[in-house]
């Protein structure tokens, strides 16, 4: 140890700045060729998580046979990387709610949905979902009206119940709220240029 | 979350015992069930199951909605047989306030219920191979039922839940587009059943998950007032369009198949065979459909049957579908109670599932084919 | 199997027409004679069909147990029904959980629903709503929608 200066004082961090897309076109010069692409490492990985989100076994009445008909032969969901689902919920990225919710439920949903592990994604599926549906009647004793009063919905598909192309659909809307871009799926080409 | 364990399962155990949670989230495609178990290894001691986590109230909705507000519950209440109850339950009303139905919204009634249970028995099998293990016959059946969804909904414009009864008829009569449709599929049908039940009959896999594995003896059926394919599988030959015919069903000529066995495999057999007398009622209601009016010839809003009791029943995919309604004379309801077969089905699988395997719980819930929403109401 | 004797057990009985109401006969029973009346049932091999109740309390002072005992082998249904006193609690009745197994969770539900108790059940717990509620849902002054709270009030 110098005792004229000191114990060594740690190296300063280094700040590196914080660049958005436009910016980084601008400054890191793009030497290689075509088919090498520098990318935001967060882009990267949420283009992987939305292309690959693992749904919860999770049908709570009847949406759950349009869940299950969209995972099915006709509708397909796994073309969209949303197939695979997992019984355990250490093991999901997003709780597909199908199903009106029950006050019995309420306190099993909030245990599989702290158990998830983030990111995790919460799609509210039918009206039952969304604010009770078509059992909403004043003074309801035994349902929760709406999952959004037990986690933080992200996508709600209206429908009773929604057919599997609005199932879909919804899948749709999240992997773009994920990434931020309109998916190549959804993005349509017609006549009045924009998504719908 | 406190698992609210029965008393039963409290009392002393040794130390080769433990219980085990299965639920009310859990990969077997039967719903929000929980089934509080006591095992020895493998071995299941003692089965509580758990309800009510899918309770949404029907009833109590029942006595603050007036009678027809009530319809759109009906079909929600077994979603799987829909069609069936949302029609029976114009049934039981029609039959309160004597209100007569055109015989070509009959005809149309079994047709589409017919429809109806095709679609519940091919979703059933989809299920009950993915629960054993099989994952393939689930996307050949989800298929063909695809094809029935899309007739029905052609008709009554919707999938799954359907308001299609009125009381005195249905809302919209069938086209020749549906009947084409309809025939085509009864053709395909046709090939089909006989590839569905040789798909899996002879596998080794199938065989050995299935047979011998729950039976259900006449006794137990009898205690618990069982009906369906699980009382038909044990040899009772009852079935409510035989045993009180409704809506035209005593015009058709079909059988009610048994077996004997009371296990698996003879459930799995019975539902096969009912899907083929389906097709079969269907063709005949089809060649013989009468011309005329389906929908009631004055529709009464506000319907006001007589005060009294009243109790009518349908078959549906699962069994006995029964209404005891109760009218106090006004336009809402004073009681409903729907009487529904899987919850008869599910009480007794407490003493089914003693000295069973885990493995064969399964297995024996999925080919009793109880779904849960009907059970809670 | 014997044939149905309903005699000697204190019960008003009436045919009923079937083709309207979808029973052949309804029994008015005391409630201490209905484990007679089951076992007469049982015994002519017919099955427990139903069992609920109903809140009548208003109109005939009484909580109203509704029992259908039915045949496979042939059309022939039994309405039972058994007055109750008009208080919950304090609305009981013999258990027939011991006759009928089937009875055990419509007993269950009838207590979860009426609040109404049997004698003699082996496990009397609620079965549809959480076991901790303090309510019994169809009774007829809960839930009714002139008690609802305003709109927009937090809902649970």
């Amino acid at each position: 140890m110098d005792p004229v200066n000191g114990p060594p004082k740690p190296p300063t961090p280094v700040r590196l700045p914080v660049l958005n897309a436009a910016e980084m076109d601008e400054r890191i010069p793009f030497v290689a060729s075509p088919y090498v692409r520098f990318a935001v490492l967060d882009d990267l990985v949420n283009m992987a998580r939305a292309n690959s989100l693992w749904p919860l076994t999770f049908g709570l009445a009847c949406c759950a046979i349009e869940m299950m008909a969209a995972g099915a032969s006709k509708y397909d969901l796994d073309r969209f990387g949303a197939g695979v689902f997992r019984p355990s919920a250490r093991q999901a990225d997003v709780m597909i709610f199908a199903g009106t919710i029950s006050c019995k439920m309420a306190p099993v949903i909030k245990q599989l949905w702290d158990q998830m592990p983030s990111p995790k994604w919460a799609i509210a599926m039918g009206g039952c979902t969304i604010d009770g549906g078509p059992f909403k009647y004043p003074n309801q004793y035994a349902i929760v009206e709406g999952a959004d009063k037990l986690v933080p919905v992200d996508v709600y598909i209206p429908g009773c119940p929604p057919r599997p192309e609005a199932l879909i659909a919804g899948i749709l809307e999240l992997q773009e709220k994920i990434t931020g871009k309109t998916p190549k799926s959804k993005r349509h080409k017609g006549k009045r240029g924009n998504r719908t | 979350m406190n698992p609210h364990p029965a008393p039963a399962l409290e009392r002393a155990h040794d130390d080769e015992t433990y219980y085990l949670n299965m639920g009310p989230q859990h990969p077997s495609m039967h719903g929000v069930l929980r089934l509080l178990l006591r095992l020895r290894g493998e071995l299941i001691l003692e089965c509580d199951p758990v309800i009510g986590y899918a309770h949404r109230a029907h009833e109590k909705m029942a006595e603050n909605r007036s009678w027809i507000q009530f319809l759109p519950n009906t079909s929600r209440i077994d979603y799987l047989s829909g069609m069936i109850y949302n029609l029976g339950y114009c049934q039981a009303v029609e039959k309160m306030a004597s209100i007569e139905v055109p015989v070509r919204a009959q005809a149309i009634r079994v047709i589409v219920s017919e429809l109806n249970r095709i679609q519940s028995h091919l979703l059933w099998f989809g299920t009950f191979l993915l629960d054993i293990g099989g994952i393939t016959p689930f996307l050949y059946c989800f298929d063909d039922r695809e094809k029935i969804l899309s007739i029905l909904e052609r008709v009554t414009g919707s999938r799954l839940t359907y308001s299609y009864g009125r009381f005195g008829g249905v809302s919209q009569d069938i086209d020749d587009v549906f009947i084409e449709q309809t025939r085509s599929f009864l053709t395909r049908m046709r090939k089909q059943a006989p590839m569905y039940h040789q798909l899996v009959h002879e596998n080794v896999i199938f065989r050995k998950r299935c047979e011998g594995v729950g039976v259900i003896s006449r006794e137990v059926a009898h205690d618990y007032g069982i009906t369906g394919p699980t009382l038909r599988a044990i040899g009772v030959d009852y079935d409510v369009r035989r045993a009180e015919p409704y809506s035209g069903y005593e015009q058709y000529d079909f059988e009610i198949p048994t077996r004997t066995g009371g296990d698996c495999l003879a459930r799995f057999e019975v539902r096969i065979e009912e899907m083929e007398q389906s097709c079969r009622i269907i063709e005949q209601a089809l060649d013989a459909l009468p011309d005329g009016p389906v929908k009631p010839a004055k529709f009464i809003k506000k319907l006001k049957p007589p005060a009294g009791e009243f109790y009518f029943a349908v078959e549906s995919a699962r069994g006995h579908f029964g209404m005891h309604m109760v009218s106090d004379g006004g336009d809402v309801p004073s009681k409903i109670k729907l009487r529904t077969p899987s919850f008869s089905l599910l009480s007794s699988m407490s003493e089914v599932l003693e000295g069973t395997m885990v493995a064969d719980t399964i297995a024996i819930l999925g080919s009793v084919d109880v779904v849960l929403p009907e059970i809670d109401r | 199997m014997s044939s149905l004797d309903l005699s000697n057990l204190e019960l008003g009985s009436e045919e009923a027409e079937y083709s309207s109401v979808g029973f052949h006969y309804i029994h008015r029973a005391q409630a201490g004679r209905i484990v007679a009346v089951a076992e007469a049932f049982r015994e002519a091999g017919y099955h427990l069909e139903m069992l609920t109740a109903e809140d009548r309390r208003t109109d005939l002072e009484a909580m109203r147990l509704v029992y259908t005992f039915s045949r496979l082998d042939q059309l022939d249904r039994h309405m039972v029904t058994v007055d109750l006193a008009p208080e919950i609690p304090g609305a009981q009745a013999p258990s027939l959980a011991g006759i009928y197994p089937a009875a055990n969770w419509y007993e269950r539900e009838v207590f979860d629903m009426y609040g109404i108790r049997f004698d003699g059940h082996p496990d009397l717990r609620r079965i549809l709503l959480p076991d901790d509620v303090e309510f019994h849902a169809l009774l007829k002054d809960f839930g009714r929608i002139e008690d609802a709270p305003d709109e927009g009030a937090a809902n649970k």
